[in-house]
């Protein structure tokens, strides 16, 4: 990867919280993401990676400007980028594929090219017996590779995908993980959120670790990839009184 | 862009819009068949008692009933969904980033096409109980659009306030029924009301659309116009408000849908 590929996304001191009640006046500040700075490169594959409730999907969330960070700021240089995560933004009622039009839309695409893109999305869902029954109807691996098909068929600058290879049979898994691997090869910016290390190993270029908002490691797959193994494992010797950065866990 | 542009926003709508009304034929036939029969069971009940009961001398007592509910429950209903499309949006809210005019747009016009047809059976009945077609039923359009952008503005207002108090739905319906009171559906104000209170019963205005409807299409006069066109104007007022509240809001719903 070289330094001077082109940026497509920029964080610069982004920080987010999340308020703990709700109405106008609710509750305390629960911080999600502290000053977190990182930029994804153009071509590459980079991991996120960290415990549950780090802050990653948040953290996807401000990238595709679902969320606006509370401080910092975002630089976009690129034109779509289409957000792929588990909980489906289906409309229960209507039929998948009523569905895989609209989410089409959503991500960008005009009602024609939406039309166009059907079949070959419909197939490689391999939902083609289902397809017209309303999506509340479905099974949750179903709805997965209903999103997973729509997001992969669109063309985006950048994917974000956020724990969508565990999905889906076996069968279905290896085949989205090869997919995955094709787009990684072409050139597709992806930046790939997953608990599944040896898929981080194979399919990233480059890792950020997220521990409690923060960025708490930034650099090669296996550097990266090795210390959080080793910080998990502690973590699980000790429960889950650990704390991060420069902190030993106490045993 | 991440922002959905015009063009790709109103493509959305209409999409969505043509789907979900198919869908909805498509699911049940009882969905639309509630629309006209709602009315209808208010009709004959109001009937039964103001008619019948309490010997009301009131001339077409049920063409009289019937513009009044179908005009106000349209109202009723339409601002009722529309106040919690954005709340009931949330998982969809924080997955993509979409306007979220869309949500009370797409409920409010749904209910606009399944309005249409109950009018039309409106019309019917009108026809049936010996009421003519007049020239002055060029004006409906009007009143309808005029009705449209009064329900479009009240529910924007409420859906953007469901997400943030949850509970306000409640007070919307509570509301809904007081204002189902006042608005001279069952009653003509007229006889009703002392003369120097008519002036505050008109500044509702469903009451004034309601009134209006009936001088169409029971009195054969032209509406009045004044009236309409302020309605309309109020109603553009607020909706150009709530967009720019929509806007600086965009992103804290669906934080709000997290939370």
């Amino acid at each position: 990867m070289s330094i001077n590929a082109k940026t497509m996304l920029q964080l610069e001191h982004v920080g987010f919280s999340y308020s703990s009640g709700i109405g106008l006046f609710g509750g305390t500040r629960i911080p999600a993401l502290k000053d977190v700075s990182f930029a994804v490169r153009e071509g590459e594959t980079l991991g996120l990676i960290g415990r549950n409730g780090c802050g990653k999907s948040t953290l996807l969330r401000i990238m595709t400007g679902i969320f606006k960070a509370d401080t910092g700021r975002v630089v976009r240089n690129c034109n779509r980028i289409s957000l792929l995560s588990l909980g489906v933004a289906f409309d229960r009622l209507l039929s998948g594929s009523d569905n895989l039009i609209l989410s089409c839309m959503l991500l960008g695409a005009s009602r024609k090219e939406a039309l166009a893109m059907h079949d070959d999305i419909v197939a490689y869902a391999e939902l083609e017996d289902f397809i017209d029954q309303p999506v509340k109807t479905y099974s949750s691996g179903m709805k997965a590779r209903l999103g997973f098909a729509v997001g992969m068929q669109m063309q985006a600058d950048l994917i974000l995908i956020d724990e969508v290879l565990g999905v889906g049979d076996a069968r279905f898994r290896k085949k989205a993980t090869e997919t995955m691997r094709e787009r990684v090869k072409s050139d597709q910016s992806v930046l790939f959120v997953s608990h599944s290390m040896p898929t981080v190993r194979s399919l990233c270029t480059r890792v950020i670790w997220l521990e409690q908002g923060r960025i708490h490691m930034e650099g090669e797959v296996d550097e990266v990839v090795n210390a959080y193994e080793t910080f998990m494992q502690d973590a699980r010797g000790v429960g889950s009184g650990l704390r991060a950065k420069g902190r030993s866990p106490s045993k | 862009m991440l922002t959905i542009g015009q063009r790709q926003f109103w493509d959305i709508v209409l999409t969505k819009l043509r789907l979900n009304l198919r869908s909805e034929v498509s699911k049940t036939y009882l969905g639309y068949l509630w629309w006209l029969l709602e009315p209808a069971l208010f009709v004959a009940a109001l009937y039964v008692v103001f008619g019948i009961f309490l010997k009301t001398r009131t001339d077409n007592l049920t063409v009289f009933l019937a513009v009044g509910m179908v005009t106000f429950s349209w109202f009723a209903r339409s601002v009722s969904n529309g106040s919690r499309s954005l709340d009931t949006a949330g998982s969809l809210t924080n997955q993509v980033a979409v306007p979220k005019l869309l949500f009370p747009l797409v409920v409010v016009s749904q209910d606009f096409v399944k309005q249409t047809l109950v009018f039309v059976a409106l019309f019917l009945f009108l026809f049936f109980m010996g009421f003519k077609m007049t020239h002055v039923w060029l004006s409906l359009p009007f009143l309808i659009i005029t009705q449209w952008l009064l329900i479009l503005a009240v529910a924007m207002v409420f859906a953007a306030i469901v997400p943030f108090l949850p509970d306000f739905r409640y007070l919307v319906s509570t509301g809904l029924t007081i204002l189902m009171w006042g608005s001279g559906i069952f009653y003509s104000y007229e006889d009703v009301i002392i003369a120097k209170h008519q002036d505050l019963f008109l500044l509702n205005p469903m009451a004034r659309l309601i009134k209006n409807y009936r001088q169409v299409l029971m009195d054969g006069n032209w509406p009045d116009w004044g009236a309409l066109g302020l309605i309309a104007l109020f109603a553009m007022v607020v909706i150009v408000s709530m967009l720019w509240v929509y806007k600086k809001l965009d992103t804290t719903y669906a934080r709000l849908a997290l939370q």
